[in-house]
């Protein structure tokens, strides 16, 4: 360790050299900490020199193993931009782009750093469709495209919660276009269903308005019908089933009320 | 610019823009005076060999502006210095740009150089562009104007250095001449007859013509204010209905060195007046109800600034006006727009065409920025939910809410308007917020009450508590569920605090109901005068807990709040004897019920509201206990009295007295084994925006403890103590402590505690920064107040006043520390002399 403490004090001609040879066996050893406090000495000496390539990589990816991901993320891409030519370039912009992932907070926290971790990841796989962290990236995509879908449907599912119908109605409408393929897509109809239901049982029946009377929960019964066939149409096996028909059941018994009136 | 400018145009004109050709890059060389490397230069251009462009091209005209942007060089030119094929070979040419060597400037202070350095960023290194002696040039010429110096001339040279150094550099002379301070000695006006000259200098806001008495503006001349205060006489003249009044023409006349007048030649024209106005495209509102919002007639004085504020009032975004009427039901995409159909004999007929537009609904709601916050918290207190009708003030109070949270910093909250969608009849919002500290440590230690007191304080305002079991959660504290949970343990050698609260504002998630309960246990013990330390055998314990719902109402309108608490307090008393209990051992209990009503309005920022109000009536009742448990009070107090008489005469025995102690012991034991009281409490503030920046706050409170059977008596418990800093400190029955400065702490009152209380006050705040890191301001305050002990003495005019200044500072991590310096006009009681100053430190109190 004191040799470690020389090698940091340490000045003058050769001394650049020698923290770099320390450095570099340090990082070997895996011991990033102490290795970065020696590159960063270092950084300026070499900017412009070809050794430079080399200490930059390590320089990052030690940001990277400290966990230090917004300073790695920053660093590998200056590295990227820097080195077009390095043979490291597409493992660096990978890393980068990990690194935005791995800033990616919980889903139910502001999404900002998901957003630009799809969006590098993504680059990375259309720019090295092949390579060999393909896979890996977009199973991390995957991942961060999930967090965006939870989000979505978790707000549109509080609203629910919270007994405003209307705006669940809206957001998970929103969610099925937003996310056409995702996962949570049953439960988003299976809720949508529910608060259309629920809207139209506790409406009133007519509202006034510039159009003249509107038979309003007639029309909401109506929707939230159209909304149970799309669902019973996409899911037919669906853990929901006995739920919908209910509702059905409901709605349907509402609605003969005013088809023998008219 | 003016350089790249040219030399694209001259290679533009070479070699025709549209003619350009395909080619592959070969070899890329620099030249020129640099000393950049060639492989930095090329990489930076963005040009790189093997590339495919077509030259001419935008792939060179980006490459030069690429490295102008770097603002390192001048003289950019891309070259083609040969062609084999479709292969190109380029050069770059360029110069680098001169480095600032040495400044000197002169004609001021030493002092003002450093800032006149700092503001135009002239440190040793920078880059010299014309760019640069330009803006530096105009930001002093400016400066020094604004400062009255009219004749201010600023001269700039630079000289080559010429020395072995490779890079070019400039010495820079900056040569300041201020000339004299220049003020406006006279404003004449020619041309008016309607509105005299002193109305029409009046009108100019910011010139004015130099007058001794006058503190607030000085008789400055600055050009850019001297325009606006143009326009200024041109309103005063359309507010009067001379809507073709203009200036003929203003000429700036130099006295001498030291002032100049100005002389303003005006044409006034004729008085319009309104003549017919009729609405146009209205649909959603008939002609009558947008008369009403318009207020005005025909045959009024024509009023062109009445006008457009009616229609749209820009200074006030909460203004009665026709634009706000349809932007707060919907109509997003409205637009109103006042035309003047005819002029004839200077009458006005309006035609005010309005454009409803689709109503407007929101689309898709989100928020941005919450990197504490969970969605859920945020979301629930959003009033502009997907698929409701745009509302303008929905937007607004959305805004005042989450300040209020207390999570977020309330200045930095913003409304986003995104994809305006007009034939949709959507709008996406999006609300940007940003996360400042919400937890408060507290750790002091100091003297008090005979001994040190130390006091751990730790208040979680934006706690998770499902979080409290997830390791990762810890960073540090686990955090985002806006649930509150305070923890307080003080301590030192005659007693010890240990109180736990936690509430959540949400129960359950679904409606806005707020739980919340809170644990505390006290341990005091007797002082032994012997030892001078405390005596463990002889203790006082006070145990409490306490459930509380609030619950958001609609009735009457939305920012009431309901709330209801039930709390139990056990006192116990173990060989205690003071002046509160005539018993040394025994008990005695509280249970209560807590009902309040409250209402609050106020805006924006919950540690500085500049606007709203605040409401409180809360009655706290115990059970009627005497009603129904058959014990005859007016007996025991009979019989009280009468064993009262014995002990304090001083004929009687002492066995005597001895035994009608013990009688009077017994007798207070059985009327305060379950206490028995009502209190009812109001309290009511309001705060206006006087100015800009002063806000006043006037505040009344009010409150009563009464007894259900007289018989039984007002306890001595739950009572108020009027004066000093209001804070509440260590306290053994549930006293309440009255805010009232300029007096020592609770002085103002009976020893035991008033039984009714009165008080007013006047405060006005300024602020000095309300930056989120630390918020300050400085208040002075009026008040006065008095507390009594029962209702014959009650007299609200007769009361302790008392005027002062202070200063509040807030910090996220510390709450809020303030020192108060008041001066109480009137003696204490008992005395004769006013009280004179005193010194409050506050500390941790919000309000």
């Amino acid at each position: 360790c004191s040799e470690y403490q020389k090698a940091l004090k340490a000045d003058g001609e050769g001394a650049i050299a020698e923290k770099f040879k320390m450095g570099e066996a340090l990082y070997k050893e895996g011991k990033f900490a102490k290795a970065n406090r020696l590159f960063a000495q270092i950084v300026p000496d070499y900017r412009g020199k070809p050794q430079a390539e080399k200490l930059m990589y390590l320089y990052s990816n030690s940001f990277y193993q400290m966990k230090d991901y917004y300073v790695s993320g920053y660093q590998f891409e200056r590295f990227a931009s820097s080195y077009p030519k390095s043979e490291k370039l597409e493992e660096a912009t990978f890393l980068s782009a990990k690194s935005a992932y791995m800033l990616s907070p919980v889903y139910t926290k502001d999404q900002t750093e998901t957003k630009e971790a799809i969006e590098k990841l993504q680059e990375y796989i259309n720019v090295y469709p092949d390579s060999e962290y393909a896979s890996e990236a977009s199973k991390l995509v995957q991942e961060l495209d999930f967090k965006l879908e939870k989000k979505a449907y978790s707000i549109a599912k509080q609203y629910n919660h919270i007994s405003d119908y209307p705006a669940s109605v809206r957001s998970f409408d929103n969610f099925v276009f937003e996310f056409p393929g995702s996962v949570l897509r049953e439960d988003a109809l299976f809720y949508r269903l529910d608060s259309a239901y629920k809207l139209a049982m506790n409406s009133i029946e007519y509202k006034n308005s510039l159009n003249g009377i509107i038979p309003l929960k007639r029309n909401r019964l109506k929707e939230a019908k159209e909304y149970s066939e799309s669902f019973v149409k996409s899911y037919i096996n669906s853990k929901y089933l006995e739920d919908v028909n209910a509702m059905v059941a409901d709605i349907d018994e509402e609605l003969k009320g005013y088809s023998t009136k008219s | 610019l003016l350089l790249f400018a040219c030399n694209f145009t001259i290679q533009a004109q070479d070699l025709e823009y549209s003619n350009g050709k395909k080619y592959t890059l070969g070899d890329i060389s620099v030249s020129g005076n640099t000393t950049f490397s060639e492989q930095t230069i090329i990489t930076y251009s963005g040009l790189r060999k093997g590339k495919e462009m077509t030259i001419p091209g935008e792939d060179i005209s980006n490459a030069i502006k690429k490295l102008w942007n770097s603002k390192l060089f001048s003289d950019i030119e891309v070259y083609i210095t040969k062609t084999e094929g479709n292969i190109a070979y380029l050069q770059i040419r360029l110069s680098d740009l001169p480095k600032l060597n040495e400044l000197k400037i002169n004609g001021v202070k030493k002092g003002k150089k450093e800032s006149i350095i700092r503001e135009n960023k002239l440190t040793k290194g920078v880059k010299v562009t014309e760019n640069l002696i330009t803006t530096t040039k105009n930001f002093l010429t400016k400066k020094y104007r604004k400062d009255g110096f009219f004749n201010t001339k600023i001269h700039i040279n630079t000289i080559d250095v010429k020395d072995s150094i490779q890079t070019a550099r400039v010495n820079m002379v900056l040569n300041i001449d201020k000339g004299e301070k220049v003020k406006i000695k006279n404003i004449t006006f020619s041309g008016n007859t309607i509105l005299s000259d002193k109305k029409l200098r009046k009108s100019m806001k910011s010139t004015k013509k130099i007058n001794r008495i006058r503190l607030l503006k000085r008789s400055k001349f600055i050009d850019s204010a001297y325009q606006a205060d143009l326009g200024h006489i041109i309103d005063a003249y359309k507010e009067n209905g001379y809507r073709d009044a203009r200036i003929l023409s203003d000429s700036i006349i130099t006295n001498n060195d030291k002032t100049i007048s100005l002389k303003i030649d005006v044409n006034e024209g004729e008085q319009y007046t309104f003549g017919d106005i009729t609405f146009i495209g209205n649909t959603v509102y008939t002609n009558d109800q947008l008369k009403r919002l318009l207020r005005i007639n025909k045959g009024d004085t024509y009023n062109g600034i009445l006008l457009q504020k009616r229609i749209a009032d820009d200074t006030k975004p909460d203004a009665f006006d026709i634009t706000n009427q349809y932007q707060n039901n919907g109509y997003l995409f409205s637009s109103i727009n006042p035309v003047e159909v005819s002029a004839d004999n200077n009458v006005i007929d309006l035609e005010i065409r309005i454009s409803e537009g689709k109503p407007a609904y929101f689309n898709s709601v989100t928020v941005v920025g919450n990197d504490k916050t969970n969605d859920h918290v945020i979301y629930r207190e959003i009033r502009t939910r997907p698929g409701q009708l745009y509302s303008k003030a929905n937007v607004v109070r959305t805004v005042r809410e989450l300040g209020q949270l207390g999570f977020f910093d309330a200045q930095e909250i913003t409304p986003n308007f995104n994809n305006p969608n007009p034939v949709e009849g959507t709008i996406d919002m999006e609300y940007s917020v940003k996360e400042t500290g919400s937890s408060q440590i507290e750790l002091q230690g100091g003297y008090g009450g005979g001994g040190f007191i130390g006091t751990l304080g730790l208040s979680f305002n934006n706690f998770s508590i499902k979080d409290i079991f997830k390791k990762e959660a810890y960073k540090p504290i686990p955090m985002g569920d806006g649930q509150k949970l305070a923890l307080r343990l003080q301590a030192s050698r005659f007693f010890q605090t240990y109180s736990f609260s936690f509430s959540e504002p949400w129960l359950g998630g679904k409606r806005p109901v707020q739980f919340s309960t809170s644990i505390s246990h006290t341990k005091q013990f007797l002082f032994n005068p012997q030892t001078r330390n405390a005596d463990k055998s002889r203790s006082f314990n006070i145990t409490g807990i306490t459930f509380g719902l609030a619950k958001r109402l609609s009735v009457p309108d939305d920012y009431f709040t309901l709330s209801q608490a039930i709390s139990y307090q056990r006192y116990d008393l173990n060989n205690y004897n003071t002046g509160l209990f005539t018993f040394g051992d025994g008990y005695s209990n509280n249970l209560s019920y807590t009902i309040g009503l409250s209402r609050n309005n106020t805006s924006v920022d919950p540690i500085f509201p500049t606007g709203g109000s605040s409401f409180a009536i809360t009655g706290k009742f115990s059970l009627p206990y005497s009603l129904f448990n058959g014990v005859d009070y007016d007996a025991l107090d009979a019989e009280r009295e009468a064993n009262d008489n014995i002990r304090t005469d001083i004929t009687s025995s002492p066995l005597d007295v001895a035994d009608a102690s013990t009688r009077i012991a017994e007798i207070d034991q059985e009327k305060f084994s379950w206490l028995e009281f009502y209190k009812v409490k109001f309290s009511g503030e309001w705060y206006t925006q006087l100015a800009k920046n002063l806000v006043l706050r006037p505040k009344v409170e009010f409150g009563f403890l009464g007894a259900y059977n007289n018989a039984r008596g007002i306890i001595p418990f739950e009572r108020f103590y009027l004066g000093g800093d209001g804070l509440g400190n260590f306290s053994l029955d549930g006293r309440e402590v009255i805010q009232l400065r300029g007096y020592p702490n609770q002085s103002l009152s009976d020893q035991d505690g008033g039984t009714i209380y009165n008080k007013f006050s006047l405060e006005l705040r300024y602020p000095i920064t309300l930056k989120a890191s630390a918020k300050i301001y400085a208040l002075g305050f009026l008040e006065g107040g008095a507390s009594y002990n029962s209702f014959r003495d009650f007299n609200p005019f007769s009361i302790n006043r008392s005027a002062g200044l202070g200063i509040r500072i807030f910090m996220p991590a510390f709450g809020l520390l303030g020192i108060d310096f008041g001066h109480g006009f009137d003696p204490l009681p008992g005395q004769t002399q006013k009280h004179g100053w005193e010194t409050h430190f506050i500390i941790g109190q919000q309000f």
